[in-house]
């Protein structure tokens, strides 16, 4: 009897397993009652760096913006225009900006919807004697109607893998994993 | 036996007669400078002194001789360096980096030249290998300046070291000489031509941008005019703006249905409006710039990485995004992101490394110029922007 109970318990055991492998990250968040078809213009906030790097930021939000234009699905606007617009709305801090503030800066530049992000990580990790480049973002969309967050993604690319600490190399150059994440990024907005 | 030697008689004798016929085709130094004299005179050029971008010592005096030597014997009408810097002292002219139209209107005026020969040096390493950049252009003066040739060069010590290293250039001014003669050369075969369109069939396809979007509003039939604002800067090199300027303005001129507004006029009118521009114009600026400039588009951009090395080991890097504004629609009708190393896509005795942050920036702004007049509704990104929405 005994016997017979084992190999049930096993193969049920090994179906978690196989399973566990079709989950999903959960590290995207979608409004479902938001018609983001709706959404024709947007404006991308400067992003904050919680890396080393100042001008980390402002490199990964122009690769945003440049391949958010190149998608054809959104108008993204100059980043001149959203200075302004922050400098004539008086937002203190761009970077996370408050509901009322977004609806304020709605009315200067007539966007439908506003794009705030965080850079966690841009650079180079070390694990003992292996090293490479990894980039860590995560976004926002705050619809300016509301003000309501109405998608929230992140994405982490690069970091060592097996390959680095076995063989080294170094990883991939941070300008591929920057485009990789930011991809990423896209893919999970247009999902 | 006989016969042979006189049919070798007859043909010493043919040989020495064409010889004699020949030397009569040949002409001597001097009558090459005179004719080449009779050719330029008709233009005359004041050489303005050389603006100094490369952020270290170099040597500029010695440049602008050279450069006036070449040009003199090349038969053009220089104007006097006594002339010019009196026609500067009395005009205050202090930027040499481009010129407005008060200033075109008095040196026609005042000195009667025709074209000023602007020079601006990019980089300036003494250090084995050399390494030099140069971009230089001639402006109309009179009422309208406007530009009517440019040229840039960018070498390195290393670009062609040959079997053995024979073709190793280790004197920094015998790399000065090939880059002022490259620009004389071409220079003298516009003023004899008056032309110059670069096939743009030889860039290489790794420098595209990595990622780029353009507009259906842009009309590939119309002719446009187009104002380049400096880029701003976020790169750790000196003057990586005011280089990257150039760099659009020579990729642009190249480009038959682009007119360019020459960068002197675009700085006057910032100054005179007091623009600042840190992040980029916003549609108000950009409004302000259209109407006083008379342009159509404003080519604005960022650059976060210009990056020349010194030595034998290491590679250039540029990195930067551009934007392009059109005056009607005031949308953003073109923007792209580039970023590339010079050993990129080298994978054996280094074949096509490129050696300097001017030959890659050039070819990849090249490109990107070739990419806004291209007849594609939407130029295609890379993986992951199919240039479709999902």
């Amino acid at each position: 009897m005994k016997t017979r109970i084992i190999p049930k318990r096993i193969s049920a055991f090994f179906i978690f397993v196989l399973l566990t492998a079709c989950a999903t990250g959960g590290d995207t968040y979608r409004d479902q009652n938001m018609d983001f078809g709706s959404v024709q213009t947007i404006a991308v906030m400067p992003f904050v760096s919680l890396a080393r790097d100042n001008i980390a930021a402002e490199r990964v939000r122009d690769v945003f913006i440049n391949k958010l234009l190149s998608t054809g699905a959104v108008y993204v606007l100059p980043v001149g225009e959203v200075a302004r617009a922050v400098a004539r709305a008086e937002i203190a801090n761009p970077s996370a900006p408050s509901p009322e503030e977004i609806i304020k800066l709605a009315g200067i530049v007539k966007v439908q919807a506003v794009i705030t992000g965080s850079l966690r990580e841009y650079g180079e990790v070390r694990s003992g004697t292996s090293a490479a480049n990894i980039i860590s973002v995560s976004l926002q969309m705050i619809e300016t109607q509301t003000g309501k967050i109405v998608w929230s993604a992140s994405s982490t690319q690069g970091g060592i893998s097996i390959w680095n600490r076995l063989f080294g190399g170094g990883g991939q150059p941070m300008n591929k994993i920057t485009e990789k994440a930011v991809n990423d990024l896209i893919d999970k907005l247009f999902k | 036996m006989i016969s042979s030697i006189s049919f070798l008689n007859r043909v010493c004798v043919l040989l020495f007669a064409s010889f004699l016929c020949l030397s009569g085709c040949t002409s001597t130094k001097e009558e090459v400078r005179r004719e080449a004299h009779t050719r330029g005179v008709e233009f005359s050029i004041a050489i303005f002194p050389i603006e100094n971008l490369s952020g270290t010592m170099a040597p500029l005096k010695e440049i602008e001789r050279s450069l006036t030597n070449r040009l003199n014997t090349r038969g053009f009408h220089v104007l006097e360096e006594e002339a010019l810097e009196k026609f500067m002292a009395r005009n205050r002219v202090r930027y040499t980096g481009g010129i407005d139209q008060p200033m075109a209107q008095a040196l026609r005026k005042e000195t009667g030249a025709e074209g000023v020969l602007i020079t601006s040096l990019e980089l300036y390493s003494d250090s084995n290998p050399p390494k030099i950049a140069l971009t230089s252009r001639l402006v109309s003066t009179g009422d309208d300046p406007v530009i009517l040739w440019i040229e840039g060069v960018g070498f390195a010590g290393d670009d062609s070291p040959g079997i053995l290293g024979l073709g190793l250039i280790e004197d920094p001014r015998a790399l000065l000489e090939k880059a002022l003669e490259m620009l004389a050369g071409s220079l003298g075969e516009y003023l004899d031509k008056k032309t110059e369109r670069e096939d743009l069939k030889h860039l290489g396809k790794k420098f595209r941008p990595k990622a780029s979007y353009r507009s259906d509003i842009l009309d590939t039939d119309r002719k446009y005019t187009v104002a380049i604002l400096p880029f701003v800067n976020r790169s750790a090199r000196k003057n990586a703006g005011e280089v990257m300027l150039l760099h659009f303005v020579r990729s642009m001129k190249k480009l038959e249905d682009l007119d360019v507004i020459e960068p002197g006029v675009v700085r006057q009118q910032l100054l005179a409006l007091r623009m600042i521009i840190e992040e980029g114009p916003s549609l108000a600026n950009a409004d302000a710039l259209f109407a006083i400039l008379n342009a159509d588009l404003i080519l604005t951009g960022k650059i976060m990485d210009y990056q020349d090395y010194q030595g034998t080991y290491g590679s250039a890097r540029v990195d930067f995004s551009a934007q392009l504004i059109e005056r009607k629609s005031r949308r953003v009708v073109f923007s792209s992101v580039s970023h590339n190393e010079g050993d990129d896509g080298v994978i054996l005795f280094d074949w096509g490394r490129v050696n300097t942050a001017h030959a890659m920036a050039s070819q990849m702004t090249q490109l990107i110029g070739k990419m806004i007049l291209e007849d594609s509704k939407r130029v295609q990104g890379t993986k992951g922007s199919s240039g479709q929405a999902k």
